[in-house]
């Protein structure tokens, strides 16, 4: 008998990373259990006004959160991001939490902060998270509400955010660059990074609702930074501008892609990570709302949404000539958010080109193909 | 704190640890505050740890624990009661095991 050993390991250090490279393995998801949310933000892709009775009843209870959990953990499901909307607006919050740890799930809580209780705390003390990652949309109580659209939702966000710092409870702080608070991005990424000293990301591109609001839509569009405010933002981040550089074979391909059976999907979506809407709807990624790629877990089970019905979609391809000599062979689609369900939000087609997203990406290469020669 | 192993205890996983078989692989996860040091922190067991983890799940004595060892892997049972008690004293300290005291 060899000696019997016990090793402690950072979660990205544990061994079956390896051995899942190859296989289909859902080794994280995400739970979006609500769609509602106390702000309002300019640019969500999701939120429903919280009193919104119609989306809460269709919010699905604890016992399908944990039937769903339970299915997951048996696929091999270790992650587990619980986001929204604002998770912490579901009364049953912590119950779904703890019950979620108690299965042997390691979760992440995406929060804005400003509903964090005392209850809360004690239960993160008790049963820490891996993350909770708080975004935060200014610097100042008038930027911060310009965006979120809530009157007092500022001082709610700093009251509930001391509450967590005060507790030891690890937060990650990042935040979303738009129109709005860009004027104020130096001073986020200072109160952020005064906070949390190891963590700090931003994002600067908005996609569109999930729902296809009209009006949201226009109001998430007129919120976009151009591209060249977005590759300004991300060269004033050393931390970023010089993972861009380091990754910049990467980002940067010498030769246009081959994609010779024309699978539309090439990201770990579907591969190592699945997203459950608030209703109950099993989605490859939280940007996939095409209509023939919803399975509603309500009425079907996890196994057969990820053995079944998910290889189905990884098996989609496009028949438009225009999409494979664009997006579908670009050299430079890993510096755009280009993709089939961010696509598909802007243009109702999986396999449309976005002209915005195509602006972004050329102008991001220019930057880093000077910045790499200047080196 | 000091630990004495008790062979007539039997040693059973904590409630404040959830083991997790993925990929063959036997993983730890903490599940309340105070089981590891570090933040983002696992724990995995080898193919000897994991035998004598499944086998200390079945709430018999450690001395059974390792009379069984020694029959499946085939060695004397002197040696393997210094490796065992060595392991639980180690998943003890860690809180990962619980003493239940045997009448």
């Amino acid at each position: 008998m060899s000696d019997p050993s016990v090793i402690s390991r950072r979660m990205s250090e544990i061994g079956i990373w390896k051995k899942i490279s190859s296989k289909r393995v859902p080794l994280s998801f995400s739970l979006e259990i609500t769609a509602r949310c106390n702000n309002n933000c300019r640019h969500c892709y999701i939120n429903l006004p919280a009193g919104d009775t119609k989306a809460k009843g269709n919010e699905i209870s604890v016992d399908v959160i944990g039937r769903i959990a339970d299915e997951a953990v048996e696929l091999g499901s270790l992650w587990v991001l619980i986001s929204g909307g604002e998770p912490l607006l579901r009364k049953d919050f912590s119950e779904i939490y703890i019950s979620l740890k108690k299965k042997g799930l390691v979760p992440t809580v995406f929060t804005n902060a400003c509903l964090i209780t005392k209850e809360h705390i004690e239960i993160f003390n008790k049963y820490p998270p891996k993350n909770l990652e708080v975004t935060v949309y200014g610097a100042s109580e008038e930027t911060y509400e310009k965006v979120t659209r809530q009157p007092g939702s500022y001082k709610a966000f700093v009251r509930g955010l001391d509450l967590l710092l005060e507790n030891d409870i690890k937060v990650r702080l990042k935040a979303m660059a738009l129109k709005s608070n860009l004027h104020e991005m130096d001073e986020i990424a200072r109160f952020c990074r005064e906070r949390t000293k190891d963590f700090f990301r931003f994002d600067p591109i908005l996609h569109m609702r999930y729902d296809f609001d009209p009006v949201r839509n226009e109001e998430i569009r007129s919120e976009r930074l151009s591209p060249q405010q977005i590759v300004e933002l991300e060269r004033a981040d050393p931390d970023r501008a010089q993972e861009m550089e380091e990754l910049c074979d990467k980002f940067i391909l010498p030769d246009p892609i081959k994609n010779d059976k024309n699978y539309l999907f090439g990201c770990a979506s579907g591969i190592h990570s699945f997203v459950v809407g608030y209703d109950g709807v099993y989605r490859l990624c939280s940007s996939l709302w095409h209509p023939d790629c919803l399975y509603d877990l309500k009425t079907g089970t996890l196994a057969e949404a990820w053995n079944d019905f998910t290889p189905k979609i990884l098996r989609m391809t496009s028949d438009k000539e225009e999409y494979h000599k664009s997006c579908g062979t670009c050299p430079i689609i890993n510096l755009c958010l280009w993709c089939p369900a961010h696509t598909h939000l802007e243009t109702g087609q999986m396999d449309e080109r976005v002209d915005y997203f195509c602006k972004v990406a050329h102008e991001r290469a220019k930057a880093l193909r000077k910045a790499v020669a200047n080196k | 704190m000091e630990i004495n192993v008790n062979l007539d205890s039997a040693y059973i996983p904590s409630d404040d640890v959830v083991a997790r078989e993925i990929e063959g692989e036997l993983i730890i996860v903490p599940l309340a505050a105070g089981i590891g040091d570090m933040e983002d922190e696992l724990f995995t067991l080898n193919e000897t740890g994991s035998a004598i983890w499944d086998l200390l799940k079945t709430q018999k004595k450690l001395r059974n624990v390792i009379e069984q060892l020694s029959e499946d892997f085939e060695a004397p049972a002197d040696e393997i009661e210094k490796d065992v008690i060595g392991f639980v004293e180690e998943l003890l300290k860690r809180g990962m095991l619980v003493e239940v005291a045997q009448d």
